[in-house]
Formats: structure tokens, sequence, C-alpha cells
């Protein structure tokens, strides 16, 4: 009756676009469950991989999110330094599990596959060589903590290792090289320190103890053409930029060849150091940690004698 | 809106049947969430005070002694005890009258009862001035947010602040009406600065709406006007119910009151991911309450909101910019507004610590609530759904199908309240795309435990990462977790580590690999396709 004669108006249409909303909310809702990969299909994947990975190849999730899947169904075809890479060294090949079209290379990969839902890429990179890793060969370093007169050798030895847990810095491994049982961050050994960027790094925790240095000497290093060194300081500690530098210094056959000062705020800071003249041989290597506070230095660092493998090839020629 | 209608029994029996459903849900749901961290320290602080309420019946004059209150309540002073008590009676009728079937329940109980006791509290103050299906829309949509339905399941203190604030607002409003409130205003406040420091806030929000009320009285020359006497209520009752039920300030009360206000104005941040960055120091993003809420909220519940909003704009209007009117009343969509925006302006705030998670502004969401049932009703009326076929129940179908998102999302965020995102955020992996928050407090522990049971069915040890012992002990007591499976505090020593996925835990996966030599999980729990835990096996004593 009267109903009929009135106009109502856009205003009696609002409960449209708000019924629309809750219907585009229980679609889409339904939509994004129905988009994840099954088990099935990462299994699938990573029998694919498994199948074809070769020991110098690197896997990873993407988007970085998804690596603890890929790494449960994988990650036992992966070492502490291709988990973590201190830098691309000895990567030959890159394999990528990927979801949600993420893809972590702009570049066409050399192989291609899909598992509903799970794609798999894999990209050839031949970067350098790797020749020596330290952080591998830690334990057959000599470890010295220097003094004003007399240096102190740091045994190397099977301790008790941290608790673990939230701020307490990078893991301390089973055996490593105790200098101060009293200062218990003065030890030296592999691990894997969390980067500024919160990036897994495998390195040698060398903390500074002070103007003195603390001292690593690595002996019959076969060299490459260049050391490619890395350090960095735990990110609870870093990102606070409230602390003094660490100086690290490379020291080759005696001389000193660079020296990395790394501030906070620098992250995984690089430098790289041209050893072709010492190509093919062997070499002495030394490495010294030093800052004028050592207050809350947890510093890290990490070197590999690489080869490139261009001029490799050129030389075999 | 109406200015206040008198609530029937029918209305109370409507607010009973949410209170007692809820409350059920809640019972029945909660042994799927392990003890959350702080769940595990106020477990802890409650047990020190039922053993001194215990001590009051034996020895009385020894109990009130300042060594004794002293050592029941040092442990977690910073935080009043209101709740604190309510989870030490509960636990003592627990021990006394078994009424639980399990130990964290008798804990949980005065929590879930307060989320229940919302909802109709909520129902009866949207009965007293919007239609009914508004009301119940609002109670109902409150109720059905995941965040809110996570919380309300625990013996924490957000669910009862949002409890004791909403009481507190609404015994304000009657008040402003009726001085008969005024007791119950100045009690509602104590108990709400008994519960958390939430309440501080909520004298400066009415006394602006005080003054918007009067000033709108003063320029239409009415006679009659509001009576400030709420103050006096408030700022007397609030602070006598504070120290009265607060044994820790019964000595050195001044000096106490002191550090509890230094502490959280000094408060610890909490490092917190948002759109991709760990913030671990303020400034926090003005956009945290806000974005954290668009994409925790279902989004049908917050354009209702704005339509609410939006219809209500005239009462909006700052009183000095509009015509007086003879009708002003209680201006309670002011109040609302207020109640819904400072606990979000608070947490915006540069100066604020960092907090980030939604329970921290969850007192705001019971206005959202009740905004958006204004907005149902106003979308009804102007539609006029009702008459399309002379019936009501496309006005109901309408109403459902905007909870119905919610409902869906809440009961899918269950046991993951915490992990949970909305479609708006591209869901659970989207959010993870975005480098949103993932958990906080080690909660998601419970959805590992049948997994951690059957890996090691002759006992060992755990690394609980986030998981607090207290809380591990708990799972123990109410039969989740066996008796032989013990929480380890060294990594490398303990059979299976857990690491909870948030950014900034990282460092403790990259712990794991070093402790064991590997990168490689045995298991990893997944929410919606993504990581929650990860779980690492000790390679020295492998399980097979």
């Amino acid at each position: 009756m009267a109903r009929a004669a009135r106009n109502p108006g856009l205003a009696a249409w609002v409960w449209v676009p708000i019924a629309a909303l809750a219907v585009f909310e229980l679609v889409a809702h339904s939509t994004i469950e129905a988009a994840i990969p099954s088990d099935a299909s990462w299994e699938a994947a990573a029998a694919f991989v498994r199948a074809r990975h070769r020991p110098a190849d690197r896997i990873a999730g993407a988007p970085a999110w998804v690596d603890p899947i890929v790494r449960q169904r994988l990650g036992d075809l992966l070492s502490l330094r291709m988990a973590a890479p201190p830098d691309s060294a000895g990567i030959d090949r890159l394999w990528e599990l990927s979801i949600r079209g993420a893809r972590s290379r702009d570049e066409p990969p050399a192989l291609e596959q899909e598992f509903d839902g799970v794609h798999v890429r894999m990209w050839t990179l031949l970067g350098d060589e790797l020749v020596y890793d330290f952080a591998e060969e830690i334990a057959g370093a000599k470890v010295e903590l220097v003094g004003a007169d007399r240096s102190e050798v740091c045994p190397l030895m099977a301790a008790r290792q941290m608790p673990g847990g939230l701020e307490r810095g990078p893991m301390t491994p089973r055996e490593r090289f105790v200098c101060d049982p009293r200062r218990p961050w003065l030890w030296v050994g592999a691990t894997v320190l969390s980067d500024l960027d919160l990036e897994p790094r495998r390195c040698i925790w060398q903390h500074p103890a002070g103007r003195d240095p603390v001292r690593v000497t690595f002996t019959e290093v076969p060299l490459g053409d260049r050391l490619l060194v890395h350090g960095g300081i735990d990110y609870q500690i870093e990102r606070r930029r409230n602390h003094g530098p660490v100086t690290l210094r490379v020291w080759i056959n005696e001389r000193i060849a660079a020296e990395l000062l790394h501030e906070d705020g620098d992250g995984w800071a690089s430098l790289e150091i041209d050893t072709s003249e010492l190509l093919g041989q062997t070499a002495t290597v030394r490495f010294e940690t030093t800052a004028d506070d050592p207050t809350a230095r947890l510093f890290c660092w990490s070197a590999s004698s690489v080869r490139n493998r261009g001029s490799s090839r050129g030389r075999d020629e | 809106m109406n200015d206040a209608r008198a609530l029937n029994r029918r209305d109370h029996l409507v607010g009973a049947a949410l209170s007692i459903g809820y409350l059920l849900l809640l019972l029945g749901t909660a042994s799927d969430l392990a003890m959350s961290r702080d769940e595990s320290f106020y477990v802890h602080a409650a047990k020190n005070a039922a053993d001194w309420i215990s001590q009051i019946f034996v020895d009385p004059s020894n109990a009130l002694a300042q060594q004794s209150i002293d050592r029941a309540w040092r442990y977690n002073w910073e935080h009043p005890a209101w709740m604190k008590l309510s989870f030490a009676w509960s636990w003592l009728a627990q021990k006394h009258l078994g009424l639980f079937p399990n130990e964290s329940l008798a804990f949980r109980f005065p929590g879930m009862l307060s989320g229940a006791l919302l909802l109709w509290l909520i129902y009866a103050w949207g009965a007293s001035v919007m239609r009914r299906e508004g009301a119940l829309f609002a109670a109902l949509a409150f109720a059905s947010m995941p965040r809110v339905f996570y919380h309300s399941h625990l013996a924490c203190f957000d669910i009862p602040i949002a409890f004791f604030v909403t009481l507190t607002a609404y015994a304000y409003w009657r008040s402003l009406a009726d001085r008969r409130w005024l007791p119950c205003l100045g009690l509602s406040f104590g108990l709400a600065l008994a519960t958390k420091h939430n309440s501080w806030i909520l004298p400066g929000i009415f006394l602006i709406h005080f003054l918007w009320i009067r000033s709108g009285q003063v320029r239409s020359g009415r006679s009659e006007r509001a009576s400030i006497a709420w103050l006096p209520a408030m700022l007397i009752l609030g602070p006598l119910v504070l120290i009265g039920t607060w044994p820790w300030l019964w000595h050195d009360t001044g000096r106490r009151l002191l550090a509890y206000a230094s502490f959280h104005l000094r408060h610890v941040h909490y490092t917190y991911e948002f759109l991709g960055i760990s913030y671990f120091e303020p400034p926090l993003p003005i956009s945290v309450p806000v974005v954290m809420t668009l994409f925790t909220v279902s989004l049908t519940v917050l354009a209702l909101c704005l339509v609410g909003l939006y219809t209500r704009r005239a009462e909006l209007r700052i009183p000095w910019l509009t015509e007086p009117r003879a009708s002003d009343g209680r201006r309670t969509e002011v109040l609302w507004v207020g109640c819904l925006l400072a606990p979000l302006l608070v947490i915006a705030l540069p100066s604020s610590p960092i907090f980030g998670g939604t329970k921290h502004w969850i007192t705001a969401y019971p206005f959202l609530a009740l905004f958006a049932g204004v907005g149902l009703v106003a979308l009804i009326e102007r539609a006029e759904i009702s008459s399309w076929l002379g019936r009501r129940w496309p006005t109901w179908a309408f109403a459902a199908l905007c909870l119905l998102p919610g409902a869906v999302e809440t009961a899918q965020s269950h046991p993951f309240g915490l992990s949970h995102y909305t479609p708006i955020a591209g869901g659970v992996p989207g959010a993870a795309d975005l480098g949103m928050n993932r958990q906080f407090w080690g909660f998601t522990t419970g959805s590992l435990i049948d997994w951690i049971a059957a890996k090691l069915p002759d006992g060992g040890s755990v690394w609980t990462c986030d998981t607090t012992h207290g809380s591990w002990a708990m799972m123990q007591r109410d039969g989740l977790i066996p008796s032989n499976i013990r929480a380890e505090a060294s990594m490398s020593a303990a059979d299976l580590v857990l690491v909870h996925h948030e950014a900034h835990f990282v460092e403790v996966d990259y712990q794991a690999w070093v402790a064991f030599e590997s990168a490689k999980p045995v298991y990893v729990l997944r929410y919606a396709g993504v990581p929650i835990i990860s779980v690492y096996e000790n390679p020295a004593r492998a399980v097979p």
C-alpha cells in the first residue's frame, strides 16, 4: 500500500554489498583453504628433487616461510653450509620448492615441474669453486689468546653446550676451542649465526677478548684465486647498534692481507682478498679479532678459498 | 537508538542463554590449548594466593603480617590481584570439591566466566538502546571473533578486563540517569583497576563524554544537567577496591603503587613482527591496531560497524558545532566511540611500549560489536527486509549470513587463534607472506602433544622453546602429556627440540641445527599450510 509509493533510495540497498561481503569472505576463506598444497604434493616434489640431487646442490623454499617444510623432507641432503650459506661458493645448482607463485630468481630455470601447487625449479649457478671452507676445517686450526707477553693456546675440547633459547646467541658446538673457562663466551668454533637480516650464516665464532687478539691459524690452506671473507654480529645484539666495532685481520703467510672493520649495522659484511698470485699453492692463513671494548661482541666470521670456474678452466686449457 | 529501554525477563533469558552457551563451548574446547606463557605465570601466582587464603583460615594473624603477605604476593607483583584471587578460589574449589575435569580448567574458569558474562552485558546494553536483533548480533559478533574466542579460554586478564571495562562503562552510562548506579560504578571501576591497567584510561574517556553531554545541555538551555557524581564515585571507590583486593598494597602502599604504575609506563618491549619488520623498540607504526583489527576481525562485522558509525554520525557531532536539541540524552554513541577508539589510540601512540597483540586493545571490541549491531539494525530498517515477505526470517537470515564468516573463521582458527588471519590478509598463508606475527606465548605446543606422546612411547625429554616449564607441567597434570616425558632445560640434552616459528625466533632454529648438526626437522606442525612449530630430534637418542 503506502510502501509501494515510498522511495527508499540507495540506503535501502546497502545490505546488498554487505551480504556480498559476507559471501566474499566465505568464498575467499574456502579458496585460500583449497589452495594449500597437500602433504602428497610436498612429498612428490621432494621425491623429484631427491632423485636428481647432487652434493653441490642447495635446496630452498619460496617464500622463505616454507623453508621448514622443505627441510623436513630434504634436510638430510643439506650440510650446515648449504642450509646456512655464508657465501655462494661451492653451490652448483639451486633447487627451489615454491608455492603461491613465489620465486627467488627472475631468470628462467634450467628445469621446472609442478606438483599440484608445489612448484619445483632448478637453476644452474656454477659460481666459484669452493677450494677450502675454513669453518669445516676449524678442528685442525691452532687457536691462541694473544697477550702482551705471551700467547696462550686454547685447547680443543668437548665441552658442555649452552642450553639454547631466545637471546642466547649462536649455539656452542660440542667440540670447540675453549680459551678461558671463566669467560664462557671466549671460545672458537663453527656455529650458525643469525645475522642482522635474520639469515643463517655458517661461520666461526671468534668473540674478541679486547685489544689483544684472539688468533686462529690454519696451515696448509689450499688457495684459489680469491679468499671470500664475511663477518657479522648476532642479530639480537647488532640490532641495538650500541656497541663498538670489531676488527678482523686476515694474514696470509705472515703478511697482513686485509682487515674487516665491522660496525653495528653493517650486517653480514664482506671483503674479498685477491690470492691469484698464490693460486694452486698452500699457505698459512691467520684470523685475528680485536675490539677496544669486547662487551657483547658476538662476532662470527666465515672464509672460503675459492677459484673462479672460468679462470680455472682457462688455466687448465 | 533509544536513550535507555528497560530490559525485561526475556532479555535476561537471552543474555543468560548466550553466557551459558559460550561457557559450555569454551569449557569443551579448552583442552586443545596448551597453557600459554603468561597463564603459567598467573597460575603460579594464583597458587601462592591460594596458599595465603588457606593460611587466613588457619592462622589469620600471621597471614596478615607483612612477611606472609610479601611471601605470597611478591611473585607477579606487577599485576593486580582480582583475577589471580579468582583463579585461586577456583583452584581451591577444585582441590576441595573436584568441580572440574582437570586442573587447568579450574584456573581458566574465571576467565571463561568473564567472557561469557561479557556476552550477556553486550546483549543487555545493546537491547537497552537498539532493536534486540542488533543486540543479539553484537554479542554473537563479539563471541565469534577468532582472537576473542582464543583469549576467552585463558587464565589471563584480557577478557576479564574487557568485561570490567564494558561493565564500568555501562554502570557509568546508567549512573548518568540514575544515581543508584553510582556504587555499582565505583565497584566495577575498582574491579577493573584490580584486573588490569587498561582501566586507567576510563575516567578520561568518561570525562570527555561527560563534557560533551554537558556542553550539549548547556547549549540547549536545559535546566536538568547531568551530575558529575560519577567521578568521585569512581575515584574514591575504585582505588579502595584496588587496594582492598590486593594484599601486596596493604604495606608500603605508596611506594608499591608507584612501582606498579612505573612498571607499566616503562614496560619492557615485546619483539613484534608487523608487515615484514620485527619491531623491538618504539615506535610501532600507528597503523598496527587498525591493520591488526582489519586482519583479524571479520570484514563483514567491520563493515557493519562502519555502517553503524555512519548512521549515528549526527549524534557524534561536536556539541558546539551543532544546533542544540532538546533530546540530546546521554550521547551513548559518543561514549561507545570513546571506548572503541581510546584503546587503539593508546597502543598507536609512538611513546607506548611495544605490545602488538590484539589482546592489548581487546577492550575496544565489545563496542566495535555494538556498533556492528547498530549497523545491522540500520540496514534492516532501511531495507525493510522483514516486510518483503511479511515474515521475520529474512532479517534473521541476513544477520546469520553476516555472522557466518566470523563463525567459520573462529571454528577454523581453533586451536591456533593467535596464528589466525582473515581473508582480507590472504588468510594464514597471506599473513605469512606479508610478514605478520605468527604466534606468541608458546601455546601451540598443545597441538603437538599427541605427536610427541607417540614419538616418545617410553618417555624422554623435550626442549620446549617458548612453552614454559610451568605450562608443560600443567599439561602433565591434566593428563595430556605422559609424566615420563619431561621438559628439558638444555637443547642438546633433549630428545626432541621444539622451535616456535616467529621471525625473531629463527636464532633458536639455528641453535637446534648446531646442537644436532642437522637442519632437518623431524616434524613440522602446520596451520593452514604455514609452519607453526618445527621439531628436531636428537640424533644421539633417535627414536625409531
